[in-house]
This record gives C-alpha cells, sequence and structure tokens, in this order.
C-alpha cells in the first residue's frame, strides 16, 4: 500500500514537472523525459560518476573530518561544566555563522581542489552534530543515573550504559539531519570554485544554457541524498532495535 | 508501644532539610524540621503523610542521593551521614536498596539484563546469582517474560522487575518510595500480596513511604504519621495484625476499621 502510495506521489510530481515544463517552455524547465534521456547519457559517459564521486568524496570526507568530533566532544565536555559553559558562547556563534562566508578564506587556505570543499563541509557538519547530541547529552534521565549509583554502578558503566544509550538516538538524528547538509555544502563549495563536482558540472552547464544538464545535476544530487539517508536510517535501525515501533507495543499490549 | 524491643538498625536523628531562599520567594522553604525514627532489623516501616510532606527528600537522604541540612544518619550504630560528613555515596555501598516511584528501568535493556545490571555493577554476577534471581523472577511471576523490553510489559510487570532489580542483590535495607502509586487498585493489591510474599522469604528492614492509610497499615509493622512540611513524625502506630497477612481480608481485620480512623484523624 505504501509503495504505491509513493508511485502515486511520485506520477504526481512528475506530471507537475511536466506540466510546468508546457506551460513556460522547455527552454526554461526541461521535461522529466529529456531529463532522463540526459540522465542516461550523462552517466553512460561516465561524467556523473566523474563528478559524483568528487562531490560525495567531499561530502564523505567533511562528514567524517566535522561528524566525529562533532559527536565525540559533547560527551567529553559533558562532565565539564565550566569550560563548557565558557565555550559556549563561541560555539553558539561557530553554528550561527554563515559557513558559506568562509568560501574564499578555505579557497586561499586550501586552494580550489577538494581540501576547501572538505573544509567547508566539516565546518558545517561539525556544529549541527555538536548541538543535537549535546541536546541528547542534556535530555539523559537523571533518575536512571541516580538509581544505577545506589546499586553500585561506576562512571564509567553508568556513561556506557545509560548516557551512551540515551543519547545514542540524537547522534543518529544529528548525523541524518548532517548528510543532506554536507552534500549541499559541498556543491556550494564547488559551484563558488572548482573543476569538477556536480555543482561543477551545474555551474558549467548554466554557462552553456543547458538547462537539461542543470536537471540531470539535481536529480544526481537528490538521488545520492536519497541513498544516503536510506544507508544512515538502516545503520540506526540496526543499533536502536530496542526502541519500541508501534507494532510491538500493540502487541504487548493486547497480550496483557 | 514498645520500639525499643532490638537494638534500632537504622536511626535517623534531628534530620532537615532546608531550600535557601532564591529570587521571588522571599523566605527559605523548610521541607523537613527535626525528623526522628529508628527502625529495627528486619522491621517493616511505613511511613504515610500529606502529599507535599517531604517524604521522597526523606528517602532521598538515607538513600544519599540528597544531603540533609541538619541531623545524622546511622546504620548498625556507624554515622552513615551527616550535613558535614564528605562527599555523598549513593546507596552506602549497596547496603541500602532504593525502589522509587518510578520503574527507572534502562528501556534499551531486556528484563532479564535490567534485573541482573546491579549484580553486574558490584561484580557479583556468578552462577549461583543467577539461580537466585531466577527463583526471585519466578516468585514475583515475571518468568517467561526474561527477553522483553521495559516497553512491552505492564505497568505492573515494570514495577515487580523493579522491585526484584533491588532484592536480587539483597540490600540489608530498602527504601521505597510510593511504588504502587501510578497502578490501578487490583494491581496494587496483587503486587501488596506479592511484596509481602517475597518479604516473608527474607525478612528485609523496609522503610516504605506512602499517602495511602490502608497501604500503609496492610504492609507495616509500625505506620509513622508525618505532618504537613516541614515535615517530622507526629505520630506512630503499632499495626497488630497477625502475619502472614489476607490482603483481599485485610479491612475486616479486627483492629483494621479503628486504625485508619485514628491516622486518618492525625493526618487531618
Amino acid at each position: 500500500m505504501r509503495t504505491f502510495d509513493r508511485i502515486a506521489v511520485l506520477v504526481a510530481l512528475l506530471a507537475a514537472w511536466h506540466a510546468a515544463s508546457l506551460y513556460f517552455g522547455a527552454q526554461w524547465i526541461t521535461t522529466p523525459w529529456v531529463t532522463a534521456q540526459a540522465f542516461w547519457r550523462a552517466l553512460m559517459r561516465g561524467d556523473l560518476w566523474h563528478h559524483g564521486s568528487y562531490t560525495l568524496s567531499a561530502a564523505v570526507l567533511g562528514f567524517l573530518i566535522g561528524g566525529i568530533p562533532g559527536a565525540g566532544l559533547p560527551f567529553v565536555l559533558r562532565r565539564m561544566h565550566t569550560l563548557r559553559a565558557v565555550l559556549d558562547p563561541y560555539l553558539v556563534a561557530g553554528y550561527g555563522a554563515p559557513k558559506v562566508a568562509l568560501t574564499p578564506l578555505f579557497i586561499i587556505w586550501f586552494g580550489i581542489g577538494l581540501a576547501s570543499k572538505v573544509a567547508l563541509v566539516a565546518s558545517v557538519v561539525f556544529f549541527l552534530v555538536f548541538f543535537v547530541t549535546s541536546a541528547g547529552l542534556a535530555s539523559v534521565d537523571q533518575k536512571l543515573i541516580a538509581a544505577a549509583r545506589v546499586f553500585g554502578a561506576d562512571a564509567r558503566l553508568i556513561a556506557r550504559e545509560i548516557v551512551w544509550p540515551s543519547a545514542a538516538p540524537y547522534v543518529f538524528t544529528g548525523l541524518r539531519i548532517a548528510a543532506p547538509y554536507a552534500i549541499g555544502t559541498a556543491v556550494v563549495g564547488e559551484l563558488i570554485s572548482s573543476n569538477r563536482g556536480l555543482g561543477y558540472s551545474i555551474q558549467a552547464a548554466a554557462t552553456d544554457f543547458d538547462p537539461a544538464g542543470i536537471f540531470v545535476g539535481v536529480v544526481a544530487l537528490a538521488l545520492v541524498v536519497t541513498g544516503l539517508n536510506a544507508a544512515l536510517g538502516l545503520l540506526e535501525a540496526r543499533l536502536l532495535s530496542w526502541r519500541p515501533d508501534d507494532k510491538t507495543v500493540e502487541r504487548a499490549q493486547a497480550a496483557f | 508501644m514498645d520500639m525499643k524491643a532490638h537494638a534500632p538498625f537504622l536511626e535517623v536523628e534531628g534530620l532537615a532539610k532546608r531550600f535557601a531562599a532564591k529570587a521571588g520567594r522571599g523566605e527559605s522553604l523548610s521541607v523537613i524540621e527535626d525528623l526522628s525514627l529508628s527502625v529495627s532489623e528486619g522491621e517493616f516501616v511505613t511511613v504515610v503523610g500529606p502529599s507535599g510532606s517531604g517524604k521522597s527528600t526523606l528517602l532521598n537522604m538515607l538513600a544519599q542521593i540528597d544531603r540533609p541540612s541538619a541531623g545524622s544518619v546511622r546504620l548498625r550504630g556507624e554515622t552513615i551521614l551527616g550535613p558535614q560528613s564528605g562527599p555523598l555515596v549513593p546507596g552506602w555501598n549497596c547496603q541500602i536498596g532504593y525502589v522509587t516511584q518510578e520503574d527507572n528501568l534502562l528501556p534499551w535493556r531486556r528484563l532479564e539484563e535490567n534485573i541482573l545490571f546491579p549484580l553486574r555493577a558490584q561484580g557479583r554476577l556468578d552462577e549461583a546469582a543467577r539461580e537466585r534471581v531466577a527463583a526471585l523472577v519466578e516468585l514475583a511471576g515475571l518468568k517467561g517474560f526474561e527477553r522483553f523490553y521495559p516497553s512491552e510489559l505492564s505497568g505492573g510487570m515494570r514495577k515487580r522487575a523493579s522491585l526484584v532489580r533491588t532484592l536480587s542483590y539483597d540490600p540489608p535495607v530498602i527504601l521505597m518510595d510510593e511504588p504502587f502509586g501510578a497502578l490501578d487498585a487490583q494491581t496494587r493489591m496483587q503486587l501488596h500480596a506479592d511484596l509481602l510474599r517475597m518479604w516473608n522469604v527474607k525478612r528485609k528492614t523496609i522503610v516504605f513511604v506512602t499517602h495511602d492509610i490502608a497501604e500503609a497499615i496492610a504492609l507495616g509493622d509500625r505506620v509513622l504519621v508525618l505532618s504537613r512540611a516541614p515535615a517530622k513524625v507526629i505520630a506512630e502506630h503499632r499495626v497488630d495484625i497477625p502475619r502472614p497477612r489476607d490482603i483481599d481480608h485485610l479491612v475486616l481485620a479486627p483492629g483494621f476499621a479503628a486504625l485508619f480512623d485514628r491516622i486518618r484523624q492525625a493526618l487531618i
């Protein structure tokens, strides 16, 4: 049923896209069919892989370089209340500052190659994951910790058995929120200055007045983001299998 | 009322808890003032008081989750807590168990792992311990549910599990803070019977806090009555209903109604 509904929505979206293309003119909005053909050609020529792999490398590297400390640092700072309080305004400022504005700086430092995009992505991902993870740590149920201390659990066991499992869903949420941002930020970096990547290919297509090329790039990005999200979702479902889904709760209530 | 039949096991003397004044709240707030009580070994003491009378605060201090503003707590004659003593030792080296209002089971652990958690934390999880716990699990009617997550169990079963978790590591003193408060009347009665059955097997020293007078009489050897805040003990009543008690027909037991009424009057 759900699959059917999803296909129905896809058909509706494609129909709307096609209608828009007819209304505004195919020179502005390429029809879905022409886009699909261009997509297929780009795929066969190896262009999509050439550019896509570059964007994906920038996104994944930046995601790891920003995401790992973003998820880890809140755990380190958890019990250092003073340090955390001192750093807080700077972290908030870092989170709020538009990182895209740093792009020229990263290009001066790291050149127009992969490194500047990785740095840009890392700077975005770090703050996102950091704040969501911090919120997760703040939400740990203090009563669980008090109960565990009463029956003799030490700080290490509490960290492993209570703090980490409570915060883990937040860490995953942070990573899932950050994943599309990682791709998007890599593309923005490429749009500004690059000689490879999906952002570059979109920019190049725009310069050539080739809307089909732009649509191909956008569709490719949407597919990459969807794939990445699905992969993180699978990982999360595996690691957080204890969380009740609606079915088990229903079953349990029926049983008692 | 012969309170000193045995040497006191757990003694509380002059306990007080005050919260400092804050902006917008003129004077400091005194929740407990000059509260003293003593419990002998193996005794089941229930404490009733109006809601907001600092019952949970009292147990939190006995469990050493919270520090008193004044007074001291002694266990077997040894001072384990005073206002000036060192850092708090929650549970006093696993000597004092605490069953709270919420079951505080770890949602990401199965029932069995939850119940064995204290023993694992204390490094005492061996075959003999597992067997003892398995017997307790059966006594509590939880057999067959070991592999379930807490979210898959009813409120009553989670309560039993939290009770068994504390009984499993055998602390000499167990504090209970309205553990059956959130349950329906039927389940509550069942759990009263279960608790008394388990207590009969191994007579722990229990301090059980509640606002329910009938519950206090049904379970306790002795009922302490607390005043409104600042709380202190204003009355104590020995419960002469013989054990083992028949929870289902307790209201018919001689003396129940009179005792209920006396405590009710003291609480008003």
